[in-house]
């Protein structure tokens, strides 16, 4: 049996460990190699960088022009020391693109820039430790004077603005700007493939949920293919309903309280309790009932669904590791809304009659929550139910003439979205790199005339990168940095350059997400400070680590 | 009581006014209007006698109309819009013929009508209603759209738009447990720092502070039962004021300005029409009534002319 080629594979290391200055010039050496393909994309004249596919079978390359997904594609560098910086400067470009959907190009330059500046002071004989200290130090001032320049912007012009600036797409930006003046940062938007050849928005008015009626029979809308009920209550029972008698009491309180419309969602439902449920819809005059699969993955995620229907419709769960069961359901039980729909496949209702105050309190926990928690998918699951819950959803609809382009708007879109969540909270900027030009003035005491050389350097190393990204910005347009500096330095503050039409503008004109910008900043700085005490690199004997599946 | 009592409308028919709206035209045409229990009314003298108007081809009883509304631009366009049980009629010939707007079921009470100043360019309108939230139309009426986007209280019961409406598209609507305030145009809503323990709003008002009528606003909240509050024109930093004079329920607001810039505040109070010349600091008794009123008006340019509409006893007509 012939052994089959390998898939991907580390090239094998002989273990040895590498010294000074070898170990800072290999490190620089491999930020620089990454930052170098990066770099190009900063910008709203990005150029784009050619990969090399992967998988085997798939010849054409892909064409990127997002720093975050390009850094992703640098699996490793040939040469191992240098391995190793790259590798650090990859796991936070990453890391920036993953949680601020934005600002990996910008990370990317100001993380090389201060690594390069740190490493050139040491080289004259600084102190790493002290030299990172300082830098903390500097990095505090430039957030409190990035913090000062912050805005908030609504109106759906001002937020296509902010759309636009992150992803340099006219169409797309003007549709983001609405649907974001809509929803705002809390509020649900679903990113969906269409087949149309272009993009379209769809509000949906109401909560709604991914989770359907037990039955196609209880369907009475044969053309919408969904049951439409008016002024329904509601019961919620998270267990599932066994025995066709634990429905009655239910169905006696409904024909005591003149209920005519009634939704039952149920965890599960037993075919004899739902063939009681369609018997009342027979027998009963003037009254009609629907039952609803539990929304929900799992138990979490079930729990968190039926505290955010009882608490809109204003019901009461009936728990069953509280001893719930549906036969225990008494008049407080029943929630309200205004109307309810199901189809085979979704439920929602629209107007929940739940005290408003109790939803405003509940939200606000959420959003409590949200701020609070680092994990991904919590913070998906919690910004759903906040959507949710603020009484409508947006849906865009990414069509396109063929599916690479479809999926690559689709991408585009999520990626600007995330920052616009980003920019809506949390403000906005001057964009084009010119808030971190403003910065500088807050650094400039301390690097002239700060105590301590070390302190001194730090400040001059923050300083000077912090012209980095408009330098990059300028020289990807094919301006003259130096150029566009001295004539920005004839200008008033507050001025930007506009690579696009090669004029000086009000800084109000390009704008940048405050959130994706600060965390640009702070991760690149916080992250070439640490890199800059690495003193030593030991490598270990690397195996083949994958093969061709197979 | 002051200014004199020159009739008294309505009053046999035992009629309860919920709403009054004047032509903007009224020194000239004399035509105004009430959405009374007992149906839509119009008047063509200025007040003095009044005709029910037939606004569907309603065979035994004329349906109530909870809201009126008249177009900024009615000379020219002669648009009117009546709110009635689960829809909106509009009429583009002054009042004599009516067409319905659809709604989903079910019906929704409507309980305030807005009209953009710039309606005659935007064509843009916002109803409020008790259990559905807010509707707009951007097409003068036609079709209307529920824009209920972080608008957690449905019971709407009063909207005001912003003197700057074209300009800053802000809106407030003042409902059962607060206020809610949009910057788009009622398409999404945002809590206001209004004191829910306060709440219903019934009425809500934006005075200009400048003479020119473009500067900074204030915005005044009619509550059910614990009188008057006013913040700065964004709608946050509540607090009360003339607790002596509006003890109560303030429900209903109406800012008028002279020809001279200056403004005006009036408040539909328990028992009587008070008006303010500061700011809604010091009140005055305007007029004083022996019956509860429900609603008033006083129309632009009209002088010193007031309607007051009263719980089962028509409508009253003042002239100072």
């Amino acid at each position: 049996m012939s052994e089959k080629a390998p898939f991907y594979s580390r090239k094998t290391y002989r273990p040895g460990l590498v010294f000074q200055p070898q170990a800072h010039e290999n490190i620089k050496r491999g930020i620089n190699t990454l930052v170098s393909a990066i770099r190009p994309t900063l910008g709203p004249t990005a150029r784009t960088v050619a990969v090399t596919s992967l998988i085997e079978n798939k010849s054409s390359p892909e064409v990127l022009d997002d720093g975050g997904i390009i850094a992703r594609r640098v699996i490793e560098l040939h040469r191992r020391d240098a391995d190793i910086g790259a590798m650090l400067a990859r796991a936070l470009i990453c890391r920036q693109n993953e949680r601020m959907g934005d600002g990996s190009a910008t990370t990317a330059v100001l993380l090389q820039a201060i690594y390069n500046g740190g490493l050139h002071y040491l080289a004259a004989g600084g102190n790493a430790m002290r030299l990172r200290h300082h830098l903390e130090s500097a990095l505090r001032k430039a957030l409190a004077a990035l913090d000062e320049q912050t805005y908030f912007v609504g109106g759906k012009r001002s937020l296509a603005q902010v759309a636009e600036s992150i992803c340099h797409d006219a169409p797309l930006a003007k549709l983001l700007g609405e649907i974001f003046d809509i929803i705002g940062a809390y509020g649900r938007l679903d990113i969906r493939k269409d087949h149309s050849r272009s993009l379209r928005r769809e509000y949906i008015e109401g909560m709604a949920w991914d989770s359907g009626l037990f039955s196609r029979d209880m369907i009475v809308n044969q053309t919408d293919l969904q049951t439409v009920y008016e002024e329904p209550a509601l019961v919620l029972v998270d267990s599932k309903v066994n025995d066709p008698r634990h429905v009655m009491p239910m169905l006696e309180i409904a024909v005591e309280q003149k209920i005519e419309k009634l939704i039952l969602v149920a965890g599960d439902l037993s075919a004899g309790a739902m063939a009681g449920l369609m018997m009342a819809n027979g027998k009963l005059k003037n009254f009609q009932v629907m039952a609803v699969r539990g929304p929900g993955s799992n138990a979490d995620e079930r729990a968190a669904a039926f505290e955010d229907l009882a608490i809109a419709a204003g019901a009461q769960t009936l728990v069953e590791v509280a001893g719930d069961s549906l036969k225990d359901v008494t008049v407080k039980h029943f929630g309200r809304a205004r109307r309810g729909w199901a189809s085979a496949h979704n439920f929602g209702i629209i107007g929940g009659k739940g005290d408003p105050r109790k939803l405003r309190a509940h939200i606000r926990r959420l959003q409590s929550w949200l701020e609070q928690s680092d994990d991904p998918q919590m913070r998906e699951a919690l910004q759903k139910r906040i959507g949710r819950l603020m009484g409508g959803s947006a849906t865009l609809w990414i069509g396109g003439a063929s599916k690479i382009e479809i999926d690559q708007q689709k991408t585009l879109a999520e990626k600007t979205a995330s920052a616009m969540r980003a920019a809506v909270s949390d403000g906005v900027l001057p964009g084009g790199g010119m808030a971190f030009m403003s910065c500088r003035g807050a650094l400039e005491p301390a690097s002239q005339s700060g105590a301590d050389p070390d302190e001194r350097a730090a400040h001059r190393i923050l300083y000077d990168a912090l012209a980095e990204p408009a330098r990059a910005i300028f020289e990807n347009a094919g301006y003259e940095p130096g150029e566009v500096f001295a004539r920005l330095a004839r200008e008033d503050n507050g001025a930007g350059f506009d690579v696009l039409s090669g004029a000086i503008t009000d800084g109000a004109a390009l704008i940048d997400s405050a959130a994706v910008m600060k965390a640009a900043l702070r991760n690149a700085a916080l992250t070439a400070g640490m890199m800059l005490t690495i003193d030593v690199m030991v490598h270990h004997h690397t195996p083949e680590i994958a093969r061709q599946p197979g | 009581m002051l200014g004199v009592e020159i009739s008294r409308e309505l009053s046999e028919s035992a009629e309860t006014v919920y709403a009054l709206a004047a032509s903007p035209g009224f020194a000239k045409d004399g035509r105004c209007f009430a959405a009374t229990s007992g149906g839509l009314y119009r008047s063509s003298d200025g007040g003095s006698g009044w005709k029910l108007l037939r606004l569907t081809d309603e065979a035994v009883s004329p349906m109530a109309a909870t809201a009126v509304a008249v177009s900024p631009a009615f000379a020219q366009d002669r648009a009117l819009f009546a709110a009635v049980k689960g829809g909106i009629l509009r009429s583009s010939d002054g009042g004599d013929t009516w067409f319905a707007a659809k709604f989903p079921a079910p019906p929704p009470l409507f309980t305030a009508l807005v009209i953009s100043p710039n309606f005659a360019r935007d064509g843009f309108m916002l109803a409020g209603t008790m259990e559905d939230g807010v509707f707009s139309s951007t097409d003068r009426g036609l079709n209307w759209q529920p824009w209920n986007f972080g608008l957690f209280d449905l019971g709407v019961l009063c909207l005001a738009a912003s003197p700057h409406l074209p300009a800053d598209e802000t809106i407030v609507a003042g409902t059962e447990t607060g206020l809610y305030r949009s910057t788009n145009g009622g398409r999404a809503w945002r809590e206001s720092s209004f004191p829910s323990e306060f709440a219903p709003i019934l009425s809500l008002a934006y005075l200009d502070l400048s003479a020119n009528g473009v500067g900074e606003t204030l915005l005044f909240a009619g509550t059910e039962q614990n009188g008057l509050f006013v913040s700065g024109g964004e709608g946050e930093g509540w607090h009360r004021i003339a607790p002596e004079a509006l003890p109560g329920s303030v429900n209903q607001l109406q800012i008028l300005r002279k020809p001279d810039g200056e403004a005006r505040i009036v408040a539909l109070a328990e028992d009587g029409v008070l008006i303010s010349r500061d700011a809604g600091q010091n009140w005055d008794y305007r007029v004083q009534t022996e019956d509860p009123p429900t609603a008033f008006l006083v129309p632009k340019r009209s002088g010193e002319t007031m309607f007051i509409g009263l719980a089962g006893k028509g409508i009253v007509k003042y002239d100072f």
